[in-house]
């Protein structure tokens, strides 16, 4: 075997070694990334998996624990509403009417139990700037 | 003004077009008499838009909101210079530094080479006039930074609180001006493959722009971890967010860019490789703009929707497609010269870093594409985790770091010699050393020892390659010898420096990310506790109101046990304009480690809230960064004597100065 060919299958099989790492890593961390209204259309289907939901905090309806290591609100998409119960570290600008996008798992009973929400990071590149 | 602006951006735009059109056309013997309008009209274009710059700049410092841009970005009580800054936050501003600094790079481009203007250098400057012409007529069709604001506001929607941070200063000026040089390299290599004239001039100009263009969005990137670190206040540098992924994309294709190159310039291989890099480089540099603004991505930046994207994805396509055909129309002309001999040699290795470099690039591409190309596969939009790329970084980047650390006694094209074998099994007895050394210190993760081993290994490497190099060249002592190897080799030697930037930057992120560790706490005055090696005692709460926020911060003296305490002061910001918190964390660094805190706020009873992270290592990741800027610029200081060794010696006999055969 020469030098070129030993390098050439070490480079296979490098590749797919890594491809095989790649596809445990997604399995391990993938998520459903939904609206809020794509969700309660197909509720059934996403149970007890990871999703990742986008939507608005509903008006009157954040709560923050006085400690602030726990949050409920309503994520409001346009139809739909979805009850969050969060735990974390809560962003800065997290508030009413706001789009936030919040991670974690759907339970039987509808809620979403999350474990990350991020804030829109005010317009870097907005579409009228 | 603003119509003074709108018409000097419409000109540059006709002169750019016009000076592409010509240049390129101009190549053509009978149109010479092209050549001498382009040029004129290219210095034209590069005037408009200096002049459209100052005018932007000036509206800016003088916040005239009769700019919609600067109603959009400024407000009454921004400092000037976060002010001016706003000339790179928004999308046409930034925009238009990317077409100015093209357009300044290829002048410098144009005039920078002694020698006369030959085919070559002719077509890559078309190209790049093109290119400027393409950036112009973004900002002409779909963002105009000279457009009129609505009605005449009187006060500004302001600029976001999380980029009033010095780093965001230069982060994209230098993030662009790393895309505006990559354009370079691929124009070069694209009027090679139009030339058909495949010898090393393309290279040998290439070169230098590509370190510096290398360089420079290296630095861009650090910085922008440097940002997100300082001010996004989650306690880490990198989140694997589409924005950081496109950047990194383009810089991971361009480092394989410029050792594949060697590769060419040494032992005439991986060709079409190289020709392939030098294109896709600079077309990710084009994908990294359609990631941020096409607004196919929800990630913490990049929310925004307009069309400027689109074209940019377009402009990519473009590219690999012709580049794909351009390169398999000359794939005979593109032929190797050599076969790979040994698995042992320096060109080897390198074939073995793209392989791992294009793998990373490839997975990097496919995770921030997920949501897209999950959507359009099955119908689900799926995310990936970190997980996913870090799964990738493990294998891939231990092979990169073996592969530079073998580097330096490998040869071109042989197996190393006696002496160098030798001193690999030395420098491999001493990784091992390391190795042992630090599972009994009590590290037990498999990639902490790992790159503890390898990086021991590779400063054994380097230090055994200079001491037979020295030796190659007697002098009356080894430091005199030393110094002279170091000079004859200079850009040797500055590459290899660059791989230590690299070895401390492996050390950072893995003490990081393996050792890092949280901790929520509520501290009442005067209270200390101890955590991870450290005593934190909360001294005093303090309030205060600037003009245009409002301060909370908790003052805390911190000391690694015995040491003198450090002050550090966490804050929460309160914006009045955009009525939004901002965290400022407070860091604490030396060589062990950063005390990284977060202050949430106050608790009923009169204390605070903080969470505190303990990040290993971290200085070694800023340090390793810094090396490799540094090792790059050595290596593009001007040096005729290296460049004339380099370039016009057989590429066989240039590893070692003439009549100095192994020792």
């Amino acid at each position: 075997m020469t030098a070129t060919q030993r390098l050439f299958l070490g480079g296979v099989v490098i590749t797919f070694a890594t491809m095989a790492l790649a596809y445990l890593g997604a399995s391990s961390s993938w998520q459903f990334y939904l609206t809020v209204d794509e969700l309660a259309a197909d509720a059934a289907s996403f149970r007890e998996s990871r999703v990742r939901i986008s939507g608005k905090v509903a008006r009157d309806s954040l709560q923050i624990a006085p400690d602030r290591s726990q949050a409920s609100f309503v994520l409001q998409g346009e139809t739909a509403k979805l009850n969050v119960q969060y735990t974390g570290l809560i962003p800065d600008n997290l508030a009413e009417g706001i789009e936030v996008v919040v991670e974690g798992r759907l339970e039987d009973t509808g809620l979403v139990r999350g474990n990350k929400v991020l804030t829109r990071c005010a317009s870097k590149y907005s579409s009228n700037g | 003004m603003l119509g003074f602006g709108e018409l000097c951006l419409l000109g540059a735009f006709i002169a750019s077009g016009f000076a592409a059109f010509a240049t390129l056309a101009g190549c053509d013997d009978k149109h010479r008499a092209l050549e001498k309008s382009a040029l004129i009209s290219s210095a034209a274009s590069l005037v408009l838009l200096t002049l459209v710059m100052l005018i932007l700049a000036i509206a800016l410092l003088t916040k005239n909101y009769q700019f919609d841009y600067v109603a959009y970005y400024c407000s009454q009580h921004l400092p000037w210079y976060y002010g001016l800054s706003a000339l790179w936050v928004g999308q046409a501003g930034s925009l238009l530094l990317w077409a100015w600094f093209l357009g300044i790079l290829a002048m410098i481009f144009r005039f920078a080479s002694s020698r006369k203007s030959d085919t070559l250098r002719q077509r890559a400057f078309g190209l790049l006039m093109a290119n400027t012409c393409f950036l112009i007529a973004t900002m002409v069709f779909a963002a105009d930074p000279m457009a009129r604001s609505v009605g005449t506001p009187t006060e500004g929607a302001g600029l976001s609180p999380l980029l009033q941070h010095p780093a965001m200063l230069i982060h994209p000026p230098i993030i662009f001006l790393g895309y505006a040089a990559w354009a370079i390299p691929f124009a070069l290599a694209t009027a090679a493959l139009i030339n058909k004239r495949f010898d090393t001039t393309w290279i040998q100009q290439a070169r230098p722009w590509a370190l510096f263009a290398w360089a420079v969005l290296g630095a861009g990137i650090l910085l922008g971890a440097e940002w997100a670190y300082e001010e996004l206040g989650w306690g880490g540098y990198w989140g694997w967010d589409p924005v950081e992924n496109g950047s990194l994309i383009p810089w991971l294709l361009g480092t394989a860019f410029i050792h594949t190159m060697m590769t060419w310039r040494r032992r005439g291989i991986m060709k079409k490789t190289t020709v392939a890099l030098a294109i896709a480089t600079f077309a990710m540099c084009n994908f990294a703009t359609f990631l941020t603004r096409s607004g196919i991505f929800s990630s913490l930046h990049a929310f925004s929707q307009s069309p400027i994207g689109w074209l940019f994805l377009a402009l990519m396509l473009v590219l690999a497609l012709a580049g794909g055909i351009l390169i398999y129309q000359r794939r005979k002309e593109l032929a190797p010269e050599n076969q790979i001999t040994s698995a042992m040699s320096r060109e080897a290795m390198v074939a073995m870093t793209t392989v791992a470099l294009l793998l990373l690039a490839t997975v990097t591409c496919l995770g921030t594409l997920s949501v897209a190309l999950s959507d359009a596969l099955v119908g689900t939009k799926i995310t990936v985790g970190p997980p996913f790329y870090n799964n990738v970084l493990a294998p891939t980047g231990l092979l990169i770091l073996t592969a530079t650390a073998l580097a330096p006694l490998l040869r071109w094209g042989s197996t190393p010699s006696a002496p160098e074998k030798r001193m690999l099994k030395i420098s491999a007895t001493v990784g091992v050393l390391t190795m042992m050394g630090i599972v009994v210190g009590g590290a037990t993760h498999y990639l902490l020892i790992a790159v503890t081993g390898i990086v021991a290994f590779a400063v054994a490497v380097l230090l055994c390659s200079l001491w037979l190099d020295a030796k190659r060249r007697p002098c009356d002592n080894y430091w005199a010898s030393l110094v002279r190897c170091l000079r004859e080799k200079r850009n040797q030697y500055a590459g290899f420096f660059v791989h230590l930037g690299f070895f401390a930057l492996a050390i950072g992120i893995v003490g990081s990310s393996l050792g890092t560790q949280r901790h929520e706490v509520s501290l009442m005055q005067g209270q200390t506790i101890e955590w991870a090696g450290r005593s934190i005692q909360l001294v005093d709460i303090v309030d205060r109101q600037l003009p245009d926020k409002l301060v909370a911060g908790a003052v805390l003296e911190v000391s690694r046990i015995g040491d003198v305490p450090v002050k550090l002061t966490p804050e929460q910001h309160l914006h009045l304009l955009q009525n939004e918190w901002t965290t400022e964390v407070a860091i604490q660094s030396d060589w062990s480690g950063d005390l990284y805190m977060i202050l949430h706020g106050g608790t009923e009873d009169g204390g605070v809230r903080l969470t505190l992270v303990d990040n290993p290592r971290m200085r070694w990741l800023w340090l390793g960064g810094l090396t490799m800027l540094l090792g790059a610029t050595v290596s593009l200081w001007p040096n005729k004597k290296a460049a004339r060794q380099n370039y016009n010696q057989p590429a066989e006999f240039s590893e070692q100065p003439q009549g100095l055969k192994a020792a």
